[in-house]
Protein backbone atom coordinates (compact mmCIF):
# COMPACT_ATOMS: atom_id res chain seq x y z
CA UNK A 1 0.00 0.00 0.00
CA UNK A 2 2.75 2.10 0.89
CA UNK A 3 4.58 1.73 -2.57
CA UNK A 4 1.51 2.38 -4.51
CA UNK A 5 0.72 5.76 -2.37
CA UNK A 6 4.43 6.71 -2.97
CA UNK A 7 3.95 5.68 -6.99
CA UNK A 8 0.84 7.82 -7.39
CA UNK A 9 2.48 10.75 -5.80
CA UNK A 10 5.67 10.38 -8.24
CA UNK A 11 3.08 10.52 -11.19
CA UNK A 12 0.93 13.67 -9.64
CA UNK A 13 4.65 15.47 -9.40
CA UNK A 14 5.68 14.61 -13.01
CA UNK A 15 2.14 15.52 -14.17
CA UNK A 16 2.08 18.70 -12.61
CA UNK A 17 5.97 19.76 -13.70
CA UNK A 18 4.67 18.64 -17.14
CA UNK A 19 1.41 20.62 -17.08
CA UNK A 20 4.04 24.04 -16.33
CA UNK A 21 6.29 22.80 -18.93
CA UNK A 22 3.08 23.09 -21.61
CA UNK A 23 1.75 26.11 -19.74
CA UNK A 24 5.31 27.83 -20.02
CA UNK A 25 5.15 26.82 -23.42
CA UNK A 26 1.72 28.48 -24.43
CA UNK A 27 2.68 31.90 -22.58
CA UNK A 28 5.78 31.47 -24.69
CA UNK A 29 3.59 31.01 -28.15
CA UNK A 30 1.17 34.35 -26.73
CA UNK A 31 3.65 36.38 -26.30
CA UNK A 32 5.62 35.71 -29.61
CA UNK A 33 2.07 36.02 -31.68
CA UNK A 34 1.64 39.58 -29.60
CA UNK A 35 5.04 40.54 -31.49
CA UNK A 36 4.08 39.36 -34.69
CA UNK A 37 0.88 41.42 -34.04
CA UNK A 38 2.60 44.82 -33.29
CA UNK A 39 4.89 44.39 -35.78
CA UNK A 40 2.44 43.68 -38.26
CA UNK A 41 0.27 46.84 -36.90
CA UNK A 42 4.11 48.97 -37.45
CA UNK A 43 4.46 47.52 -40.81
CA UNK A 44 0.62 48.53 -41.95
CA UNK A 45 1.68 52.03 -41.05
CA UNK A 46 4.77 52.40 -42.68
CA UNK A 47 3.09 50.99 -45.58
CA UNK A 48 0.32 53.23 -45.39
CA UNK A 49 1.56 56.18 -44.43
CA UNK A 50 5.40 56.00 -44.85
CA UNK A 51 7.31 59.03 -43.31
CA UNK A 52 8.15 60.21 -46.62
CA UNK A 53 4.45 61.78 -46.80
CA UNK A 54 3.47 61.58 -43.49
CA UNK A 55 1.66 64.45 -41.81
CA UNK A 56 -0.41 64.75 -39.16
CA UNK A 57 -2.54 67.63 -37.18
CA UNK A 58 -3.64 68.41 -33.74
CA UNK A 59 -5.31 71.08 -32.40
CA UNK A 60 -5.10 72.68 -28.70
CA UNK A 61 -6.72 75.01 -27.33
CA UNK A 62 -4.70 77.76 -24.91
CA UNK A 63 -7.19 78.84 -22.32
CA UNK A 64 -10.35 79.39 -24.30
CA UNK A 65 -11.62 82.06 -22.64
CA UNK A 66 -12.04 84.70 -25.60
CA UNK A 67 -13.56 81.60 -28.28
CA UNK A 68 -14.71 78.40 -28.20
CA UNK A 69 -14.72 76.09 -31.45
CA UNK A 70 -17.29 74.65 -33.05
CA UNK A 71 -16.04 73.42 -36.10
CA UNK A 72 -13.27 73.25 -37.92
CA UNK A 73 -12.05 72.27 -41.95
CA UNK A 74 -8.53 71.83 -43.01
CA UNK A 75 -7.93 72.01 -46.53
CA UNK A 76 -4.60 71.36 -48.67
CA UNK A 77 -3.46 72.84 -51.92
CA UNK A 78 -7.41 73.89 -52.24
CA UNK A 79 -8.85 70.22 -51.12
CA UNK A 80 -10.77 70.01 -48.45
CA UNK A 81 -9.14 66.77 -46.11
CA UNK A 82 -9.76 67.37 -42.72
CA UNK A 83 -13.17 68.31 -41.02
CA UNK A 84 -14.68 68.12 -37.43
CA UNK A 85 -17.28 69.10 -35.29
CA UNK A 86 -16.96 69.57 -31.47
CA UNK A 87 -19.61 69.01 -28.64
CA UNK A 88 -19.48 70.96 -25.67
CA UNK A 89 -17.74 67.70 -23.60
CA UNK A 90 -14.85 68.02 -25.85
CA UNK A 91 -14.35 71.59 -26.09
CA UNK A 92 -14.13 71.10 -22.07
CA UNK A 93 -11.26 68.29 -22.42
CA UNK A 94 -9.60 70.93 -25.17
CA UNK A 95 -9.36 73.65 -22.19
CA UNK A 96 -8.23 70.93 -20.14
CA UNK A 97 -4.97 70.87 -22.11
CA UNK A 98 -5.96 67.82 -24.17
CA UNK A 99 -4.68 67.42 -28.05
CA UNK A 100 -6.84 66.25 -30.42
CA UNK A 101 -5.28 64.25 -33.02
CA UNK A 102 -7.09 65.44 -35.86
CA UNK A 103 -6.26 62.91 -38.69
CA UNK A 104 -2.87 62.35 -40.56
CA UNK A 105 -2.57 62.61 -44.43
CA UNK A 106 -0.34 61.82 -46.65
CA UNK A 107 1.76 64.38 -48.41
CA UNK A 108 4.20 64.06 -51.23
CA UNK A 109 7.75 66.01 -50.74
CA UNK A 110 7.18 69.50 -51.67
CA UNK A 111 5.77 72.55 -50.65
CA UNK A 112 1.44 72.97 -49.96
CA UNK A 113 -0.85 75.59 -49.01
CA UNK A 114 -2.36 74.50 -45.81
CA UNK A 115 -5.61 76.87 -45.01
CA UNK A 116 -7.41 76.04 -42.02
CA UNK A 117 -10.38 78.01 -40.68
CA UNK A 118 -12.00 77.33 -37.33
CA UNK A 119 -15.56 78.12 -36.69
CA UNK A 120 -16.89 79.31 -33.28
CA UNK A 121 -18.33 81.88 -30.91
CA UNK A 122 -16.55 83.99 -28.59
CA UNK A 123 -16.93 84.85 -25.04
CA UNK A 124 -20.38 87.09 -25.88
CA UNK A 125 -21.65 84.33 -27.74
CA UNK A 126 -21.32 85.99 -30.66
CA UNK A 127 -20.10 83.26 -33.95
CA UNK A 128 -16.36 83.99 -34.78
CA UNK A 129 -13.94 82.39 -37.63
CA UNK A 130 -9.96 82.11 -36.89
CA UNK A 131 -8.84 81.21 -40.15
CA UNK A 132 -4.93 80.82 -41.70
CA UNK A 133 -2.97 80.18 -44.66
CA UNK A 134 0.59 78.76 -44.55
CA UNK A 135 2.67 77.11 -47.26
CA UNK A 136 4.64 74.34 -45.96
CA UNK A 137 7.85 72.26 -47.22
CA UNK A 138 7.02 68.79 -46.47
CA UNK A 139 10.18 66.72 -46.69
CA UNK A 140 11.34 63.53 -45.91
CA UNK A 141 10.56 63.37 -42.25
CA UNK A 142 7.02 63.50 -40.93
CA UNK A 143 5.30 66.60 -41.05
CA UNK A 144 3.55 67.07 -37.48
CA UNK A 145 1.56 70.36 -37.02
CA UNK A 146 -0.09 71.31 -34.35
CA UNK A 147 -3.24 73.97 -34.77
CA UNK A 148 -2.73 76.20 -31.74
CA UNK A 149 -5.87 78.43 -30.56
CA UNK A 150 -4.82 81.10 -28.47
CA UNK A 151 -5.79 83.73 -26.57
CA UNK A 152 -5.06 86.88 -26.74
CA UNK A 153 -5.30 89.32 -23.24
CA UNK A 154 -5.24 92.75 -25.18
CA UNK A 155 -7.43 92.64 -27.76
CA UNK A 156 -9.96 90.43 -25.92
CA UNK A 157 -9.65 87.82 -28.74
CA UNK A 158 -8.38 84.82 -30.19
CA UNK A 159 -6.17 83.91 -33.07
CA UNK A 160 -5.10 80.51 -34.96
CA UNK A 161 -1.26 79.97 -35.57
CA UNK A 162 0.50 76.50 -36.72
CA UNK A 163 3.39 75.25 -34.79
CA UNK A 164 5.86 72.82 -36.13
CA UNK A 165 7.11 69.97 -34.08
CA UNK B 1 4.68 68.07 -25.30
CA UNK B 2 2.60 65.84 -23.74
CA UNK B 3 0.09 64.18 -26.00
CA UNK B 4 -3.43 64.10 -24.17
CA UNK B 5 -5.28 60.96 -26.37
CA UNK B 6 -8.81 61.57 -25.87
CA UNK B 7 -9.52 58.38 -27.71
CA UNK B 8 -12.98 57.62 -29.13
CA UNK B 9 -14.40 61.16 -28.46
CA UNK B 10 -12.39 63.33 -30.06
CA UNK B 11 -10.11 61.27 -32.52
CA UNK B 12 -10.95 59.58 -35.62
CA UNK B 13 -12.92 62.06 -38.10
CA UNK B 14 -12.74 58.73 -40.88
CA UNK B 15 -14.32 56.10 -38.16
CA UNK B 16 -17.27 58.35 -37.98
CA UNK B 17 -18.09 58.51 -42.10
CA UNK B 18 -21.45 57.06 -42.69
CA UNK B 19 -23.79 56.66 -45.11
CA UNK B 20 -25.45 60.13 -45.43
CA UNK B 21 -29.18 58.77 -45.98
CA UNK B 22 -30.53 55.43 -43.59
CA UNK B 23 -33.60 54.63 -45.02
CA UNK B 24 -33.76 51.04 -43.30
CA UNK B 25 -33.97 51.66 -39.72
CA UNK B 26 -36.40 49.98 -37.59
CA UNK B 27 -36.60 48.97 -34.04
CA UNK B 28 -34.19 46.76 -32.35
CA UNK B 29 -31.03 48.52 -34.66
CA UNK B 30 -27.89 50.23 -33.17
CA UNK B 31 -28.20 53.58 -34.55
CA UNK B 32 -25.57 54.93 -36.25
CA UNK B 33 -23.09 57.36 -34.40
CA UNK B 34 -23.07 61.18 -35.57
CA UNK B 35 -22.44 64.38 -35.05
CA UNK B 36 -24.01 67.00 -36.51
CA UNK B 37 -23.60 71.35 -35.23
CA UNK B 38 -26.12 72.82 -34.12
CA UNK B 39 -28.10 76.43 -34.46
CA UNK B 40 -28.62 77.05 -30.86
CA UNK B 41 -25.20 76.11 -28.91
CA UNK B 42 -22.95 73.11 -29.36
CA UNK B 43 -22.76 70.37 -31.41
CA UNK B 44 -23.70 66.84 -30.07
CA UNK B 45 -22.58 63.51 -30.85
CA UNK B 46 -24.78 60.61 -30.56
CA UNK B 47 -22.48 58.88 -28.92
CA UNK B 48 -22.32 61.28 -25.90
CA UNK B 49 -25.74 60.23 -25.32
CA UNK B 50 -24.98 56.78 -24.70
CA UNK B 51 -26.50 56.21 -20.90
CA UNK B 52 -29.36 58.46 -21.74
CA UNK B 53 -32.89 58.13 -23.37
CA UNK B 54 -32.79 60.27 -26.21
CA UNK B 55 -35.90 61.34 -28.45
CA UNK B 56 -34.73 62.28 -31.70
CA UNK B 57 -37.10 64.50 -33.91
CA UNK B 58 -36.46 64.41 -37.23
CA UNK B 59 -38.48 67.49 -38.91
CA UNK B 60 -39.76 67.50 -41.71
CA UNK B 61 -40.28 71.10 -43.62
CA UNK B 62 -39.44 73.31 -40.83
CA UNK B 63 -40.09 77.26 -41.12
CA UNK B 64 -39.67 78.75 -37.79
CA UNK B 65 -41.88 75.96 -37.09
CA UNK B 66 -41.24 76.15 -33.13
CA UNK B 67 -45.13 76.26 -32.50
CA UNK B 68 -45.40 72.72 -33.86
CA UNK B 69 -42.85 71.62 -31.25
CA UNK B 70 -43.12 72.96 -28.65
CA UNK B 71 -45.19 70.25 -26.74
CA UNK B 72 -42.32 67.85 -27.86
CA UNK B 73 -39.75 70.01 -25.95
CA UNK B 74 -41.90 70.20 -23.01
CA UNK B 75 -42.46 66.26 -22.70
CA UNK B 76 -38.69 66.32 -22.77
CA UNK B 77 -37.97 68.84 -20.21
CA UNK B 78 -40.56 67.48 -17.98
CA UNK B 79 -38.78 63.68 -18.22
CA UNK B 80 -35.14 65.49 -18.08
CA UNK B 81 -34.33 64.27 -14.31
CA UNK B 82 -35.74 60.84 -15.35
CA UNK B 83 -32.55 61.08 -17.76
CA UNK B 84 -34.21 61.68 -21.36
CA UNK B 85 -32.77 64.03 -23.27
CA UNK B 86 -34.80 65.73 -26.29
CA UNK B 87 -33.02 66.49 -29.97
CA UNK B 88 -34.85 68.36 -32.56
CA UNK B 89 -32.77 67.45 -36.24
CA UNK B 90 -33.67 70.24 -38.60
CA UNK B 91 -32.33 69.94 -42.82
CA UNK B 92 -31.87 73.64 -43.94
CA UNK B 93 -33.84 74.36 -47.40
CA UNK B 94 -33.54 77.49 -49.23
CA UNK B 95 -34.93 80.57 -47.21
CA UNK B 96 -36.22 78.40 -44.85
CA UNK B 97 -35.39 79.48 -40.61
CA UNK B 98 -34.45 76.96 -38.01
CA UNK B 99 -37.06 76.86 -34.90
CA UNK B 100 -36.02 78.71 -32.16
CA UNK B 101 -36.06 75.99 -29.22
CA UNK B 102 -34.68 75.36 -25.64
CA UNK B 103 -33.95 72.16 -26.86
CA UNK B 104 -30.51 71.52 -29.15
CA UNK B 105 -31.98 72.40 -32.85
CA UNK B 106 -29.39 69.91 -34.87
CA UNK B 107 -28.43 71.01 -38.43
CA UNK B 108 -28.24 68.42 -40.86
CA UNK B 109 -25.56 69.41 -43.83
CA UNK B 110 -24.26 66.99 -46.07
CA UNK B 111 -21.10 68.30 -46.00
CA UNK B 112 -20.54 67.23 -42.70
CA UNK B 113 -19.51 63.73 -43.31
CA UNK B 114 -19.76 62.38 -39.89
CA UNK B 115 -23.20 63.04 -39.92
CA UNK B 116 -26.43 61.24 -41.62
CA UNK B 117 -29.95 62.36 -42.38
CA UNK B 118 -33.28 59.94 -41.67
CA UNK B 119 -35.25 59.13 -44.86
CA UNK B 120 -38.58 59.34 -43.59
CA UNK B 121 -39.12 62.50 -42.16
CA UNK B 122 -40.91 63.75 -39.95
CA UNK B 123 -40.06 61.29 -37.41
CA UNK B 124 -39.54 60.35 -33.76
CA UNK B 125 -37.06 58.36 -33.01
CA UNK B 126 -36.52 56.45 -28.96
CA UNK B 127 -33.28 55.78 -28.34
CA UNK B 128 -32.25 53.65 -25.52
CA UNK B 129 -29.39 54.20 -23.19
CA UNK B 130 -27.45 51.22 -25.34
CA UNK B 131 -27.68 53.48 -28.04
CA UNK B 132 -30.92 51.18 -29.93
CA UNK B 133 -33.78 52.18 -31.63
CA UNK B 134 -36.58 51.36 -29.42
CA UNK B 135 -39.52 53.28 -31.03
CA UNK B 136 -39.74 55.26 -34.21
CA UNK B 137 -43.19 56.84 -35.04
CA UNK B 138 -43.24 58.34 -38.52
CA UNK B 139 -45.47 60.70 -39.96
CA UNK B 140 -47.09 64.25 -38.72
CA UNK B 141 -45.73 65.61 -35.63
CA UNK B 142 -48.86 67.42 -34.85
CA UNK B 143 -50.86 63.83 -35.06
CA UNK B 144 -48.67 61.85 -33.87
CA UNK B 145 -48.03 63.32 -30.66
CA UNK B 146 -50.66 62.14 -28.26
CA UNK B 147 -49.45 58.49 -29.40
CA UNK B 148 -45.64 59.82 -29.21
CA UNK B 149 -46.09 61.04 -25.33
CA UNK B 150 -48.20 57.83 -24.38
CA UNK B 151 -45.23 55.54 -26.00
CA UNK B 152 -42.21 57.72 -24.11
CA UNK B 153 -44.35 57.88 -20.57
CA UNK B 154 -44.79 53.72 -21.47
CA UNK B 155 -41.06 52.97 -22.76
CA UNK B 156 -39.65 55.69 -19.76
CA UNK B 157 -41.70 54.34 -16.89
CA UNK B 158 -40.38 50.61 -18.12
CA UNK B 159 -37.03 51.60 -19.08
CA UNK B 160 -36.03 49.09 -21.97
CA UNK B 161 -38.69 47.70 -23.17
CA UNK B 162 -37.26 45.82 -26.47
CA UNK B 163 -35.66 42.76 -25.75
CA UNK B 164 -32.86 41.67 -28.34
CA UNK B 165 -34.02 38.66 -30.48
CA UNK B 166 -31.51 35.99 -29.82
Amino acid sequence: MKYVLMLALFFAGYATAEDAAVREQVMTAKEAVLELNRDLYELERELLSPATTRAAFHITLNHGEYFEPLAVELSVDGQLELQHLYTERQVKALRMGAVQPLGDLNLAPGKHDISVTIRGVDHQGQGRELAITETVSKTGKPLIVELLIVDREELQSARLQLKYW
Amino acid sequence: MVLTLLGCSLSAVADEEVANVQTSLKPGDLVPDFTMPATNGFGQRLQEARGSYLMLIWLGNCDECSERLVRYQLLAESLEIEGLKGWFVWTPKGKRQPPNMRLPVLKYEEQWRQSWTFSDRPAVMLINADGRLDHLLTGDLRDNYQETEQVVMRWMSKGRDYQRPE
